[in-house]
């Protein structure tokens, strides 16, 4: 592993164990909500079921497929406030 | 909820970290999108009952609990070591634990896919979202009475936490079905709506109540809080204030355009707070104290039920007005003799600062001295700003001879200095510029101009700057930025004057309050007004 991936697993392990990811988890949902990105979401899959058919589609293709989309449409502000906290936490836990 | 239509939000609001900026839309009812309606397959999955054998709900409930929601501090610390990827080692990349036997695998890579095909494992958990997916049917699979051992150890999860339930989605009791069903009209917010917005007749100088009852019904929490009927009242006779405001929250946002006429408020503004009683004008910012003083007091019902959790502001109160207005105001008085200094903390629900042109003097204050361009302002004109208000307010201030102070270190009488600097910041940060002043030798209105910006950030003003700016990295600043979104205003003489009040709707769109009219403003024309209470929000909220 190089040190770069050692980083984000030493963070992604010491999110989960303050229980802090939960918690991201939740505020990003919750946010990403508020925005509309789950409309937009929700459209976009219709779209691709309709153009493939229900039948010839599984959950993964459709996260194959959405996914690019989904991650461009995430608003800036929604990713900088995520930002925010994780370094607030990291600011908290620095012994990292 | 009462009246022709419901008005909710799609997840339980808490104001603890609901995020201003991010406020495009309410959504007026919401039809969730059922799980049944989600399915793959309408037969549904047929390999899950291989599953549903013996022992497989206390099974399942282990798993959710140890490896999925994992709400007690230990599991937790095992999640975090234990949950990596058997083949690639990772910690990301949509983990999934077999359902059959003890293996990680990372979905991305397919790793899992591998252990199912190899074992024949055939179901395996996503260890973020608890959803079970079935390598057969390459789906997840939507069956109720997992996604039930799911919601419940979800819920156990999160009380174990102290979450509560504020960060889950709001779903409909069976009573707000039944009325949901029955109320058919729906209201959805858009970005350029102008619902909200509704003007108030004059009772006979009550603007003075206008102008509040505007800033109040466009303050985001306060909002969120009464448009999702949460109050539960416990008030005996029908004179409960904060009823009235749920009552007034539903008119304004009804639709309506012609003017509430607020008579039932005044009225009980009056029975509670008998010094506003009588038809004279009546000061604005005596109203507001009032009124938040009033809306606590009957607020009672509504603070039982946060899973006994400690109030966390100085009011020691979990109110709804307490959790927006309360800040704390720390005071620190250094003996000048021991240098030995002893601290109070005391809640406030807004801060008056005292302005340039009153009989006390303002300056030495040098203008636009030392951090002159906090919050951007510029003293290119020479005008007073707010954040020089708020460094006077908070700079250390000599006591004098005649104010001398017993301290606790020399045992005796002292001088001292005294400084206040803000311990906990509210989320509505309401400011008070002291226009009136009453002394015994004077009543006067001071006009002094005070530019006031869109965003302020208050951190100059906390009392842990010192030790906070060197120890936070760069950027955190924002967590303490407001934003202006409400200013009353005064115009005329202290004996014949008229309220206003400019409130902002979604980002940046301005009203102007003028009692029944209601005009757009641009943000020029709210900048340059001369401000008499400012409301600001604050943008990023912490939870707790
Ligand atoms: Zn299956
Ligand atoms: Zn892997
Ligand atoms: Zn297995
Ligand atoms: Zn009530
Ligand atoms: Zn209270
Ligand atoms: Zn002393």
């Amino acid at each position: 592993m190089n040190k770069d991936s050692q980083m984000r697993a030493a963070i992604n392990q010491k999110l989960i164990e303050m229980g802090e990811r939960e918690r991201l988890k939740e505020l990003l949902r919750a946010k990403l909500v508020e925005c509309g990105w789950k409309d937009q979401m929700k459209a976009q899959c219709k779209d691709v079921i309709r153009e493939k058919g229900l039948e010839h589609v599984t959950v993964e293709d459709l996260v194959v497929e959405i996914t690019p989309k989904g991650r461009a449409l995430v608003p800036d502000s929604v990713k900088k406030e995520l930002l925010q906290r994780i370094r607030a936490f990291l600011a908290q836990h620095s012994t990292l | 909820c009462n009246g022709a239509w419901l008005q909710r939000k799609q997840h339980t609001l808490q104001p603890t970290y609901y995020v201003m900026s991010l406020y495009p839309q309410i959504m007026f009812c919401f039809g969730r999108a059922r799980r049944s309606s989600r399915c793959g397959s309408p037969a549904g999955c047929s390999h899950v009952n291989a599953y549903k054998v013996d022992n497989w709900r206390p099974n399942l409930r282990v798993i959710y609990q140890c490896f999925v929601w994992s709400g007690s501090a230990e599991t937790r610390r095992r999640k975090a070591k234990s949950c990596i990827c058997h083949m690639c080692g990772a910690h990301l990349n949509r983990l999934h634990s077999c359902l059959y036997c003890v293996f990680f695998g990372c979905f991305t890579k397919k790793h899992i896919h591998e252990h199912a095909k190899n074992k024949r494992h055939n179901l395996a958990i996503d260890l973020l979202y608890g959803g079970i997916y079935c390598f057969v049917c390459q789906d997840y699979i939507y069956d109720k009475d997992m996604e039930q051992i799911a919601k419940e150890e979800q819920r156990k999860a999160w009380k174990l936490q102290g979450v509560g339930e504020k960060y889950s989605t709001w779903e409909p009791t069976k009573r707000e079905l039944d009325l949901l069903r029955h109320n058919p009209k729906r209201r959805k917010m858009t970005t350029n709506c102008t619902i909200g917005l509704r003007g108030l007749i004059n009772l006979g100088n009550t603007c003075f109540m206008n102008c509040i009852v505007q800033a109040l019904t466009h303050t985001p929490l306060l909002r969120d809080f009464f448009l999702s009927d949460r109050h539960k009242c416990e008030m005996q006779s029908n004179s409960c204030l904060v009823c009235e405001m749920s009552q007034l929250f539903q008119e304004f946002y009804s639709g309506h355009r012609s003017p509430h006429i607020p008579f039932r408020l005044l009225h009980l503004v009056w029975t509670h707070a008998r010094h506003l009683a009588g038809y004279e004008q009546q000061d604005a910012h005596e109203f507001l104290i009032a009124a938040l003083d009033v809306l606590h007091r009957h607020c009672k019902g509504d603070t039982t039920n946060d899973n006994g959790k400690k109030a966390n502001n100085p009011n020691h109160c979990n109110c709804i007005i307490d959790q927006i207005f309360t800040g704390g105001l720390q005071s620190d008085v250094t003996c000048q003799v021991c240098h030995g200094v002893s601290t109070t903390i005391d809640p406030f629900w807004d801060i008056s600062l005292d302005l340039p042109g009153s009989s006390t003097p303002f300056w030495p204050l040098s203008p636009g001295g030392d951090g002159g361009t906090v919050n951007g302002e510029s003293h290119l004109s020479g005008a007073t700003t707010l954040t020089d208000c708020l460094r006077r307010f908070t700079r250390p201030e000599h006591l004098g001879s005649s104010a001398k102070i017993k301290c606790g270190g020399c045992h005796s009488y002292q001088e001292s200095t005294k400084q206040l600097t803000m311990k906990k910041l509210p989320i509505v940060a309401c400011f008070h510029l002291k226009r009136f002043e009453h002394s015994a030798k004077l009543r006067r209105k001071i006009t002094t101009y005070v530019s006031f910006p869109l965003e302020l950030d208050m951190t100059p003003f906390m009392a842990s700057r010192w030790a906070s700016t060197n120890y936070l990295p760069p950027g955190l600043y924002v967590l303490v930025r407001y934003a202006l979104f409400a200013v009353v205003n005064h115009q005329g003489t202290l004996e014949s004057g008229h309220y206003t009040s400019f409130i902002r709707q979604h980002k940046d769109q301005w009203f102007k309050c003028d009692d029944a009219i209601i005009t757009k403003a641009s943000i020029k024309d709210v900048l340059d007004s001369e401000g008499y209470l400012l409301f600001y929000h604050k943008q990023f909220l912490e939870y707790e």
